[in-house]
């Protein structure tokens, strides 16, 4: 990654009729990032997508990639290629001409245009699949070519739309690595639209949250987790406990509060926090928080409940735990290894949290 | 995949309703070719024996490989334009959402419910008021306003089950618009393109009464076949050649499913 801009959007906005499908969107993104575009189906991204790749046009604002603004540059021209979320493999042709669709028009000569092909395919790990016919291919095979196709162009950016969601989760984590490493290695812009929190978080350098329209967080993944910046974007990415948190006094870059069920506690302020209020909503990550039979010992802060609920996850085991004052059941998250941990529903069990795992996520409302 | 149902023969009466339906339906079409074998000028049981001499005939007659020509070329100019319209309609119909768009695809497919008699002869009325005299030109135009529902619904069943991002993909990877037309959409909706090409050529080819009153002194296989139905001696001739087109029709047709069934599944 480089410290060069490479797309620069900027008050961009588009409507449907009188659908606000993105509201003003501003963005920058740098040479060699790979970005995602994550949140709820409907939500924009994936029409944020289009308007960079040049299928749809902005209503208001400007998109520039390379320096260059694209108001009257058609997708034909621009230095951005795309993976659609359905490949769009053409089936009439086979891999080797799939791939070297876009090149017939660069005028490179036949020994060139087939060393890219193979240099392409190569990247992708389909080497020397060429003659393969377009119907022949399984799922991933679609998916790699696709790539390949829009990676041989050579492009300043590369786009895609929801790339793995039709494979299944094997093939899908796998290809998540390795297209985190190819686009390492080829040090082109990556720009993703997914809907899949995970799929984001182990590819991305930053993460874009958005909600209906709008951009709500923009950051690496590991601070889109620790602080994210509303209630929104909290229930998005992970698992979260909201708990209300009065104010019993403001020491600059902490606060000092009276924690729903656990009561005293001092935590860090957000600087994401996008609202104030007197009073705030607190969030705990269901993996942050201790369980025990007693009350346990070296905390800041704890809670007695009653176990409600159980659900096996395989490689970790959540307890919903009812507490008096706590109108939601409190998940907790306890790794799976050797069954050390095993409560019955109607346990007795004791909640522990230190001060560090409590996020401040500003205002209640919005 | 269902499973074939067998509750039908659960009731015996169903199964001879449906046996019965068929007879009725296909006997007086397999008339057609029994007695061009027979050898005798009269159409009736019993039948005399069996002759090749009426079909050997067919060859000699003028008139008749006249009118053969006329309706190839009818048929073949009628195909390229109905399909040429029919693929840019579909095109349209599937792809874009306009204003109209449910009342034109109405109209399109309008030509398929109005009796033929009325379409032709009001055709006739315009066409001599504009001053086109009838001509195998005017029989061309009343066949493509025939033939274009067939070939907008072939052609629309071929667009429905094609994926719009490979036009996009295509356009995306440097393609202009007219060269993603040509180098995408034509070759994965070409069997589309070939069902309706013989479907509205067997359209036009059978088709009777537009031909009838448009087509002056230049007459089509049907219009022919129907003059020659008042000469007894002919009669034989004319079954013959009668059990040829349909022959050559149901080839058609079955090579046009074929194409049309490819097409649907190409574009997946």
């Amino acid at each position: 990654m480089t410290d060069q801009n490479i797309i620069e959007i900027s008050g961009v906005e588009k409507r449907f009729g009188t659908f606000v499908a993105v509201r003003d969107l501003n963005l920058e993104l740098k040479e060699g990032e790979f970005f995602s575009l994550l949140g709820p189906s409907g939500c924009g991204k994936t029409t944020a997508l289009r308007m960079i790749a040049g299928f749809q046009d902005h209503d208001a604002g400007s998109i520039r990639i390379a320096g260059q603004d694209m108001a009257n540059i058609p997708a034909n021209k621009r230095p951005a290629n795309m993976v659609f979320q359905s490949y769009a493999i053409f089936p009439h042709l086979n891999v080797g001409d799939n791939v070297a669709f876009g090149l017939r028009k660069l005028g490179l000569g036949k020994v060139e245009m087939q060393n890219r092909v193979a240099e392409a395919l190569e990247m992708v790990e389909l080497g020397g699949l060429q003659s393969r016919k377009a119907d022949e291919l399984s799922g991933g095979q679609r998916q790699r070519v696709a790539l390949a196709r829009a990676l041989v162009m050579r492009p300043k950016v590369l786009l895609l739309d929801e790339p793995l969601s039709a494979l299944d989760k094997n093939l899908r984590e796998a290809m998540q690595l390795e297209m985190r490493r190819l686009q390492q290695k080829l040090g082109i812009t990556f720009v993703m639209v997914t809907h899949d929190q995970y799929e984001a978080m182990t590819m991305s350098d930053r993460i874009g949250v958005m909600f209906q329209g709008k951009l709500e967080q923009v950051d690496r993944p590991e601070v889109l987790y620790a602080r994210p910046c509303n209630r929104r974007v909290a229930s998005f990415i992970g698992g979260m406990n909201f708990l209300e948190a009065r104010v019993r006094a403001d020491n600059g870059a902490s606060v000092e509060v009276d924690l729903q069920g656990f009561g005293p506690l001092t935590i860090d302020v957000n600087p994401n926090a996008i609202s104030r209020s007197p009073d705030l909503l607190a969030g705990i990550r269901p993996e942050q928080l201790e369980i025990s039979a007693t009350r346990p010992e070296d905390y800041d802060a704890s809670l007695q409940g009653i176990v409600s609920d159980i659900a096996f996850y395989g490689e970790s085991v959540h307890y919903y735990v009812r507490a008096e004052g706590v109108e939601d059941p409190i998940a907790v998250a306890v790794p799976n290894y050797f069954h050390t941990v095993d409560y019955k529903r109607g346990d007795q069990v004791w909640l522990g949290v230190q001060n560090a795992s409590v996020i401040d996520l500003g205002a209640r409302e919005g | 995949m269902s499973t074939p149902l067998r509750r039908p023969f659960r009731f015996p009466w169903l199964f001879t309703y449906a046996i019965g339906y068929l007879i009725f339906l296909y006997l007086p079409v397999l008339l057609l070719p029994l007695f061009s074998f027979n050898d005798g000028t009269i159409v009736a049981f019993p039948m005399k024996g069996f002759t090749l001499k009426w079909y050997a005939q067919l060859g000699a007659q003028d008139t008749l490989l006249q009118a053969m020509g006329n309706s190839l070329i009818v048929g073949a100019v009628t195909a390229v334009v109905a399909t040429a319209l029919g693929l840019f309609a579909a095109r349209a119909y599937v792809r874009y959402s306009f204003k109209g768009r449910e009342l034109s695809e109405g109209l399109v497919m309008l030509p398929l419910v109005i009796p033929g008699i009325i379409v032709a002869s009001s055709m006739l009325v315009l066409f001599i008021s504009l001053g086109l005299r009838p001509s195998l030109t005017t029989v061309i135009l009343g066949h493509v306003f025939l033939a274009l529902p067939f070939a907008v619904s072939i052609m629309k069943s071929a667009f429905d089950d094609f994926d719009q991002s490979l036009e996009e993909a295509a356009f995306d990877l440097g393609e202009s618009v007219i060269g993603t037309f040509r180098r995408v959409t034509l070759p994965i909706v070409a069997p589309g393109i070939v069902a309706s090409l013989l479907v509205t050529f067997t359209v036009s080819f059978d088709e009777f009464v537009l031909a009838f009153f448009l087509s002056g002194n230049q007459p089509t296989l049907p219009v022919y076949i129907w003059s020659q139905i008042r000469f007894p001696a002919k009669l034989p001739n004319t079954l013959a050649l009668g059990s040829l087109l349909l022959l050559a029709s149901v080839v058609l047709l079955l090579t046009a499913e074929y194409f049309r069934r490819r097409s649907t599944k190409s574009a997946k």
